[in-house]
């Protein structure tokens, strides 16, 4: 990946505009290289770039007052959370101000009348279950770095977890935000309704990746925990049969709070790494959650025993007790370390595929992880499609991230040839930016980028990620021109 | 120009054309029931009638996934997936009969225009949280499609959301996929009867704060006494499998102590009922849908003072009705919903209260100014149902 070239005008402005910043928040600029340092990525890791300074605010207003500056002075912004995004959404930008939100991290409200909580974006996503679990309520939307993830970066990115074909996604979680728009005004969409006038922008804002604006404040939806969650594991000596205990339980008008796959390889992997007990002669297993009221849960783990078995599945296993479930769940938490355990690199993917698709897509990549020379593993959300590759390389080794990157683009490109998208919940960052074209056409992209510029016109929120190509956004058939300078001066233009 | 019917992509991108080439909005429509919503515009320029571009293009039960082409009416669609076992799980309101069509005629399209989701969405979300992707046409006359066909994807902006609840002003849409749900075995509906406004939407408050998931959270006051509910009801509807559904309906009777708590017959029925606003149907009131947090509802309705409304969605959703004589009511109704952090929506008076109040609360400049460049993103001439939603956009 191509990372866009610096612009040399802003590099040469660079004293006064961290000043501007500071008289904006006199105790919250980072300048110096080796502060920047710990700045200068997110969790795709392949990635590094500092930024031109960073900045963290710690009210609205200086937010806006931030963005009016980098409006006036013509500077691109990157906003971040806690820099977990696994596509490099807040990977920085030497020529842009990185925009931390860190340190806005109060829980505003607590409105269990309304079922809701108003968050400042720097707040924990796990902060927000803990806040209300006292009371019987959590928050839904369980991305597996929630110890660490931001709510701003939440909604920034839509993000997901295991719990989504039950629960939704942040998107279906979120009742409102209040947004700082380029230029520093702040606008509030949605609220503590269930639903908003006029065009649906909170929908819009969600999954947007910072190229909108900086959110500042967003509500969310709390659910009552439900009193009995119970977890079965279901070991199948072939994928397509674990595939068609899926479609069974789907087509039984089951919806489980959980449906996760795992692979051959990833099974042998967690074995070595943790010993979770899955049976090592099955290609594949599936854990099942159910949760709800005790009636609704043991019917449904009834059921799905029943369909696992007819599937095909040699070994059923309830987890007795909150530890074996726990253990059972381990293994699948542990996917990633035990991966990583085998090779000091790793790439983790993020398509989502139709269902049926599953036994075909994995064939498919058995057979190119061969001409790649490559190890990888697959965990998988069964239940809405969503397919985790592990890809494990040495960054060390002359040419293995490039192989590592054209692996896991070749199996993003399958993802869409058989129906599917390229991203189920991380995001496209910079990490798919250039395989957007595999599953939109120009006309595609052209339409969301005018979207983009209405709301940014002058380019400056989270250049170079989402887009493969940046088009300047046009009004009347004229560039846009913004205190005398044109957007992305360093970009050929058409 | 006369109306244009469409059957095709195709035909859609050609009417586009012509109407950029002769500066002639587009007045984009389904079955035509819901006409009558939305701003009363003069002089609209041509029909664009998309009820022949129907069919089912794929159902793929075990996906969860449908995609249709807009015309497909919904009652359709849903005595398809009944087929299965599997239901729409918006649960689709029919406003037509509100504004004197027949019931049963309107399209997926319309439905999608309008955001029509009913009783149900209290637990499962509206239109935008059930539509995965579309294919539509732009103001360039450009066919481009968004989302995709999968229940979970963040590839690009998410925008099948903003072409909920956008009455067509984005551009007509020419294919659908939306999220699919199973139906539930059985549902129950229990009314907690003689009960007044500010008990009975605590008590609907109470059992949505519980994990008994209700699909349904009503209350009528004793003004309305609809459906042979006289005397101040409480409605709660449960879904699930015999066996749990039994076990719901004990945990909620221990959960409300409610002494007076039946169970009710026809309780789908009169849910969809009151999606539908079916207690205004016939009546002569302005009808208003006043969105506000559920903890203020109470309030809001003793405040608003109609002598008829009910609450949907744990008191979310009000319906009101206002007299059309009265000059205040649609400034006192949204300063209200204001003040509450809520907004009120204009659904049926006549055609001259429609040109002059506006059909959505009112938005804040800098709101506005991002609504009309939205608009100018996907219709930069203002072909598509212009003023149908806010004036100039």
């Amino acid at each position: 990946m191509l990372l866009a070239e610096l612009d040399a005008e802003i590099l040469a402005r660079r004293r006064e505009i961290v000043a501007a910043l500071r008289s904006i928040v006199p105790d919250g600029v980072v300048a110096d290289d080796a502060g920047l340092a710990a700045f200068d990525g997110d969790a795709l890791t392949a990635y590094r770039q500092k930024a031109l300074v960073c900045v963290l605010p710690r009210t609205k207003d200086e937010v806006s007052a931030i963005l009016r500056y980098a409006a006036e002075a013509g500077v691109p912004i990157v906003p971040r959370g806690a820099g977990t995004s696994l596509s490099g959404g807040a990977l920085p930008r030497g020529d842009a101000i990185l925009v931390s939100l860190t340190r806005m991290n109060r829980i505003v409200e607590i409105d269990y009348e309304n079922r809701c909580v108003v968050a400042e974006p720097g707040v924990t996503n796990l902060a927000i279950t803990r806040a209300v679990e006292a009371r019987g309520f959590y928050y839904a939307p369980d991305p597996s770095s929630q110890i660490a993830c931001t709510v701003g970066g939440n909604v920034a990115e839509n993000s997901g977890g295991i719990h989504c074909l039950k629960y939704g996604l942040t998107t279906n979680n979120l009742l409102g935000v209040e947004i700082a728009l380029a230029g520093g005004a702040r606008i509030t969409l949605g609220g503590k309704t269930l639903g908003q006038s006029g065009f649906d922008l909170l929908g819009v804002v969600a999954g947007s990746e910072g190229l909108l604006g900086v959110v500042v404040e967003a509500t969310l939806r709390i659910l009552p925990k439900p009193p009995v969650t119970r977890t079965l594991l279901a070991a199948f000596r072939d994928v397509p049969a674990a595939g068609q205990c899926v479609a069974d339980v789907i087509a039984a008008g089951i919806i489980p709070a959980a449906m996760e796959f795992m692979d051959r390889r990833c099974i042998e992997a967690v074995e070595d790494y943790c010993a979770p007990g899955y049976p090592r002669d099955a290609d594949g297993v599936l854990i099942v959650e159910i949760d709800g009221i005790e009636a609704e849960v043991s019917d449904g783990i009834a059921r799905v025993i029943a369909i696992a078995r007819a599937a095909g599945a040699h070994a059923v296993r309830e987890a007795a007790d909150e530890a074996e479930r726990a253990r059972l769940w381990a293994g699948r938490k542990a996917a990633f370390p035990a991966m990583g355990r085998l090779a000091p690199d790793m790439l983790c993917m993020d398509g989502t595929i139709p269902r049926r698709a599953l036994p075909e897509v994995l064939a498919r990549m058995a057979a190119m992880a061969k001409d790649y020379d490559l190890g990888f593993c697959n965990v998988f959300h069964a239940g809405d499609g969503n397919l985790h590759p592990l890809i494990i390389f040495d960054v060390m080794k002359p040419g293995e991230l490039e192989r590592a990157e054209e692996f896991g683009a070749e199996i993003l490109r399958l993802c869409v040839a058989v129906g599917g998208v390229l991203t189920g919940e991380h995001g496209v960052g910079v990490e798919k930016r250039d395989l957007m074209p595999a599953m939109f056409s120009e006309t595609d992209l052209a339409q969301q980028q005018r979207l983009k510029c209405a709301f940014d016109s002058a380019g400056l929120f989270n250049p170079g990620k989402v887009f493969p190509t940046l088009s300047a956004c046009v009004e009347q058939g004229h560039m846009h021109v913004k205190a005398g300078r044109i957007p992305f001066p360093n970009l050929p233009r058409l | 120009m006369t109306d244009i019917a469409a059957h095709s992509e195709a035909d859609v991108v050609e009417a586009v054309r012509a109407a950029r080439e002769w500066k002639s909005p587009l007045n984009i429509v389904g079955a035509r029931t819901k006409r009558a919503f939305g701003r009363a515009v003069a002089g609209w320029g041509t029909v664009l009638d998309l009820s022949g571009l129907s069919g089912v293009v794929a159902y793929e039960p075990e996906e969860l996934i449908l995609t249709v082409r807009p015309g497909t009416k919904v009652a359709e669609i849903e005595t398809l997936l009944a087929a299965k076992n599997q239901r729409l799980g918006f649960d689709p309101a029919d406003w037509g009969p509100l504004f004197g069509a027949s019931a049963g005629a309107g399209t997926i399209g319309g439905a999608i225009a309008a955001d029509v989701a009913g009783s149900g969405a209290v637990r499962h979300g509206r239109v935008r949280d059930h539509l995965l992707g579309f294919h539509a046409v732009n103001g360039l006359g450009e066919a481009y499609k968004a989302g995709g066909r999968v229940v979970k994807n963040v590839t690009g902006f998410d925008l099948p959301k903003l072409m909920c609840g956008s009455f067509g002003t984005l551009g007509p849409l020419t294919e659908v996929t939306l999220r699919i749900f199973p139906k539930p075995p059985l549902s129950a509906t229990l009314a907690v009867r003689d009960i007044v406004a500010q008990e009975g939407l605590a008590l609907l408050r109470r059992v949505w704060s519980s994990p008994l998931d209700a699909t349904g959270l009503a209350y009528i006051p004793a003004s309305v006494a609809f459906a042979g509910l006289e005397s101040g009801a409480a409605l709660i509807r449960l879904d699930g499998a015999r066996e749990p559904l039994r076990e719901k309906v004990a945990a909620l009777r221990a959960l409300l102590c409610a002494s007076d708590m039946r169970e009710i017959e026809e309780g789908d029925a009169l849910f969809r009922k009151l999606g539908d606003g079916a207690p205004f149907f016939g009546n002569a009131f302005d009808v208003w849908r006043v969105a506000v947090p559920p903890a203020s509802t109470a309030g809001c309705a003793a405040e608003i003072a109609s002598p008829f409304w009910y609450a949907d969605w744990a008191g979310g959703m009000l319906w009101v009705g206002s007299d059309p004589q009265d000059a205040e009511a649609p400034a006192k109704l949204r300063a209200i919903a204001m003040r509450a952090g809520g907004h009120a929506t204009l659904m049926r008076a006549s055609e001259d209260s429609r040109a002059q109040i506006p059909i959505f609360q009112p938005e804040p400049p800098e709101r506005a100014a991002l609504t009309r460049a939205v608009k100018a993103a996907f219709d930069p001439l203002g072909l598509f149902n212009p003023g149908r939603m806010f004036e100039g956009v």
